[in-house]
């Protein structure tokens, strides 16, 4: 009898102690491995990763107050610098996320790419002129001090985006995705599309929606408060690209913004030749772009 | 030894008359209904397609992607999954060869034709309440109207033993006893009419009200207990209290129900996962008649004692996000990743991202429904009322640490106030999507 107990007691603890070293040895789920992009050289071999850091990670820098005050213009252009900006518009309207998606106009290559020439401007233009090209033109507004606070809050952001990857560099990520120009834009279907497609957050007469304090939810597409006639996006295959590949958010289980990837590229140009053709403002200096020719096909003046 | 026989005799003869009674239970318990319905009446037959939009057997009874009516979904179980059957008038692999008495024993009593009786997966505990002129315009709808599919049924995945069916009658005996629809006690008609739907045909409680260990609903109506409708998880989402309380409805009105109900959405909530279907399948197409009643008999439900009301706390999220005060454990986590469509303010967007201030899903005593919606997203209802259903892309990639520290700020932000989220909350329901059975993904499908 005292043998039986004995062998029941031990089995009972080696039971127990083997469930316990299973449940200790089962893996917690968690999230899966951070998504990277390759980090390409000038030939385009593959020498790293690059993984988009997550926003805490700025808390660590020693400017950590400096960046955020840069992600926080960013993000909030037309609340916090009412004289520079014109449109009811934030840089993020189009440069999705804090410039952290790929295909939705990102900033992750951005410190690297400049000084460069610009065939727009005919010359060498640097980060500081680049942001001041979109104050101007897409936000319809008036350029920024090039040596204040908030121009340096703004490259202080877009330099920790970069993560250190080399000047020489490129993080394997587009600025925009690809469409096929070679097709002829119908702005009929355009109108049609914009009322299935786009009228439920930027409004039936492009006016876009505001939130109680007056702020921007969804920017407006046309009208005195959408960007002028000067901005890259006026032109419909340019603006194409980022409606195909970046709008609308909110459509799939994936993605940051679950973006993109309901329109064929025939209907992106439909629609962007239409709400891009609609009123808005001009841009006086235009005189003066493009002063060596190369003009594009879809430019607006 | 003596004894063992005594036992095993005793064990066989109780099992033998558990049979038997089981068996007969066809005979005294449900008896057969006679009855002739004009099923060739037009009239009838389309009450009886409003009926069987209200009754939503669309959604069980239609595979993800195959033809309506025609069986296949699988509803997982503990035990295996079982299939819902093809209920179009079909002769050999459908219901087209039950007379009317057929019909209304299976839906209101779960027991088929040749006396076997069926899962309280098929919602009979809560169709008993239908009433005998609705049952007869839905036999007419189905036999007349619904166009028949040949397409035999799955078998279930029970193993046996607990494959063996004749036990479901003493489920049935105890937790389905037959009954009559009680109005309850009103002077507005709306309300006796709502209680009428939601008992009965829109199976409200089939998912909002606990379950008990033998899978059945704690309350089947609003009995003084307060458990009607007051809760209960299903497949990781929690489909919340409805009753007119706290965490539950109190701070919703009327026109908000009603508006949620036609459309899946409002100014303050969206609806997703399975609540997402029964507004697609079923609810967008009722009358605003019926929604009125539905709403109006919810915001009557008692609340229980002690919790009465819900006031928010004071706001001080808005104010520290829009000063750029990013601080609070979770903030920058929210910022990074879910204002650009919630907002500063946790407002959202009418109609377009539902709200997280001040919405009762947030803040409700039981979060898996947040958890789930923030790991695997979710799809908003297409309804004929809105051109566009917007989905909330799925944040799985996110860790758990940051999800807890997030889920705890979301439910305490804007004036909310639960309960703070663990990351064990957070791993056990990864576990429970690794694990969800992919037949029964009707979210997805669409
Ligand atoms: C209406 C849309 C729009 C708005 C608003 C906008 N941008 Fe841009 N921005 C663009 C587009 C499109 C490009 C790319 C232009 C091109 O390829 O020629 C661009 C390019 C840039 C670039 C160069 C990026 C690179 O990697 O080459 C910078 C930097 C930039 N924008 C900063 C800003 C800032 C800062 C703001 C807010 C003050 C802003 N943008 C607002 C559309 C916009
Ligand atoms: C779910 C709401 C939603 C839908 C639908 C939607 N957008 Fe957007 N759109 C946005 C938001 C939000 C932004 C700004 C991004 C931000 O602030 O994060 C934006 C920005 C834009 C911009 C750049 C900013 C501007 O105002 O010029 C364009 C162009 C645009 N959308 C075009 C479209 C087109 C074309 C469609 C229809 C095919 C569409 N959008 C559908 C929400 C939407
Ligand atoms: C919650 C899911 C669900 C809903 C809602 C539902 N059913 Fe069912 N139904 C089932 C399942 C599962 C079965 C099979 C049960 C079994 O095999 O024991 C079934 C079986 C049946 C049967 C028996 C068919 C046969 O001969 O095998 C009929 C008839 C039926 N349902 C009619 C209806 C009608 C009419 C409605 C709407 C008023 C409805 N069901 C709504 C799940 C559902
Ligand atoms: C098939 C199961 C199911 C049925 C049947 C069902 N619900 Fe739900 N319901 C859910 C789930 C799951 C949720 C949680 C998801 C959500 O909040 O959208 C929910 C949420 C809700 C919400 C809260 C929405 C929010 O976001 O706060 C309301 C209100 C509601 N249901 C009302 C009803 C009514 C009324 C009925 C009966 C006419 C009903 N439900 C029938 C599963 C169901
Ligand atoms: C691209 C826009 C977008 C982003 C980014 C986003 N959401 Fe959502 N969210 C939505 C939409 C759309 C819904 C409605 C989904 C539905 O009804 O199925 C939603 C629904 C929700 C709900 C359910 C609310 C309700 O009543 O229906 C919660 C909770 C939620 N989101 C939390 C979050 C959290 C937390 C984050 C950040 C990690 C986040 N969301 C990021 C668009 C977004």
């Amino acid at each position: 009898m005292r043998k039986s107990f004995l062998i029941a007691g031990v089995a009972l603890i080696a039971m127990a102690g083997s469930a316990a070293g299973w449940v200790a040895t089962r893996a917690v789920p968690d999230a899966p491995p951070a998504a990277s992009f390759a980090v390409l050289d000038a030939e385009k071999n593959e020498i790293g990763r690059y993984v988009v850091p997550a926003d805490k990670d700025i808390f660590a820098q020693p400017n950590a107050d400096e960046i955020i005050y840069g992600k926080r213009l960013l993000a909030d252009t037309a609340r916090l610098l009412p004289d520079n900006v014109g449109a009811a518009m934030n840089c993020n309207s189009c440069h999705l996320l804090d410039g952290k998606i790929d295909a939705a106009n990102g900033y992750i290559n951005t410190v690297n790419f400049y000084p460069r020439v610009m065939p727009r401007a005919g010359k060498e233009v640097d980060l500081e002129t680049r942001i001041n090209g979109c104050f101007q033109r897409s936000m319809n507004g008036r350029p920024l001090d090039r040596e204040g606070r908030e121009m340096k809050a703004m490259i202080a952001y877009m330099e920790w985006l970069r993560q250190g990857v080399a000047k020489e560099h490129r993080v394997d990520i587009v600025n925009a995705g690809p469409v096929d120009e070679s097709l002829i834009p119908d702005p009929d279907n355009g109108k049609v599309i914009y009322a299935h497609k786009c009228a439920a957050c930027h409004g039936v007469n492009g006016e876009g929606m505001r939130d109680q304090f007056g702020d921007i939810i969804f920017p407006p597409l046309w009208g005195d408060e959408s960007f002028n006639i000067g901005a890259g996006l006026a032109r419909t295959y340019k603006a194409a690209q980022f409606v195909k590949w970046a709008m609308p958010p909110a459509m799939q289980l994936d993605g940051q913004l679950g973006q993109g990837g309901v329109l064929t590229d025939q209907e992106a140009i439909d629609v962007s030749e239409y709400f891009t053709h609609m009123p808005r403002p001009d841009f006086a200096p235009k005189v003066n772009d493009w002063p060596n020719g190369n003009k594009p096909k879809d430019a607006r003046y | 030894m003596r004894v063992l026989k005594l036992a095993l005799l005793a064990g066989l003869s109780a099992l033998a008359i558990g049979w038997g009674v089981a068996a007969s239970t066809p005979y005294w318990f449900a008896p057969k209904q006679d009855r002739k319905v004009d099923i060739a009446d037009p009239e009838l037959i389309a009450r009886g397609e409003y009926l069987a939009r209200a009754g939503d057997c669309v959604a069980c009874h239609t595979a993800p992607g195959g033809a309506p009516y025609a069986g296949g979904l699988g509803l997982q179980t503990p035990l295996g999954t079982i299939y819902a059957t093809n209920i179009t008038p079909d002769p050999e692999t459908g219901i087209g060869s039950y007379d009317y008495g057929d019909f209304e024993r299976a839906v209101r009593k779960g027991l088929r034709p040749d006396g076997v009786h069926l899962y309280p997966a098929m919602a009979f505990a809560s169709y008993q309440v239908v009433s005998d002129a609705d049952i007869e315009a839905m036999y007419a709808y189905f036999m007349s109207a619904v166009k028949p599919v040949a397409k035999q049924n799955q078998p279930t995945t029970i193993p046996w033993p607990a494959s063996l069916r004749w036990p479901l009658a003493w489920w049935q005996l105890l937790f389905a006893q037959p009954r009559d629809f009680e109005a309850p006690q009103s002077d507005d008609p709306l309300v006796a009419r709502g209680a009428y739907l939601v008992e009965g045909l829109a199976h409200c409680g089939a998912c909002h009200t606990p379950r008990g260990l033998a899978y059945e609903e704690k309350a089947l109506k609003d009995d003084g207990s307060g458990r009607f409708l007051s809760g209960s998880v299903l497949e990781g989402w929690y489909a919340k209290n409805l009753r007119n309380e706290d965490t539950g409805l109190v701070t919703w009105t009327e026109e908000e129900l009603v508006t949620f109900l036609r459309t899946g959405r409002n100014k303050r909530t969206a609806a997703f996962g399975s609540m997402s279907d029964v507004v697609e399948h079923s609810l967008q197409y009722l009358g605003d008649d019926d929604l009125t009643a539905i709403a109006r008999y919810l915001k009557s439900l008692p609340p229980r004692p002690g919790r009465e009301q819900w006031k928010p706390k004071e706001d001080v999220t808005t104010a520290a996000l829009r000063d750029g005060d990013f601080s609070a454990p979770g903030a920058m986590t929210y910022i990074e990743h879910c204002t650009a469509c919630h907002r500063l303010d946790g407002k959202g967007a009418p109609e377009v991202y539902p709200a997280l201030a001040g919405n009762s899903m947030v803040f409700a005593d039981d979060p898996s429904s947040l958890i789930q919606v923030t790991l695997a997203g979710g799809r908003m209802p297409s309804t004929l009322g809105h051109s566009m259903a917007f989905t909330m892309p799925g944040f799985a990639h996110l860790s758990n640490a940051d999800l807890a520290e997030l889920m705890t700020f979301i439910r305490n932000g804007w004036g909310n106030h639960a309960s703070a989220v663990t990351e064990a909350d957070i791993a056990r329901m990864r576990k429970e999507i690794a694990h969800k059975p992919v037949h029964y993904a009707p979210e997805a499908a669409q």
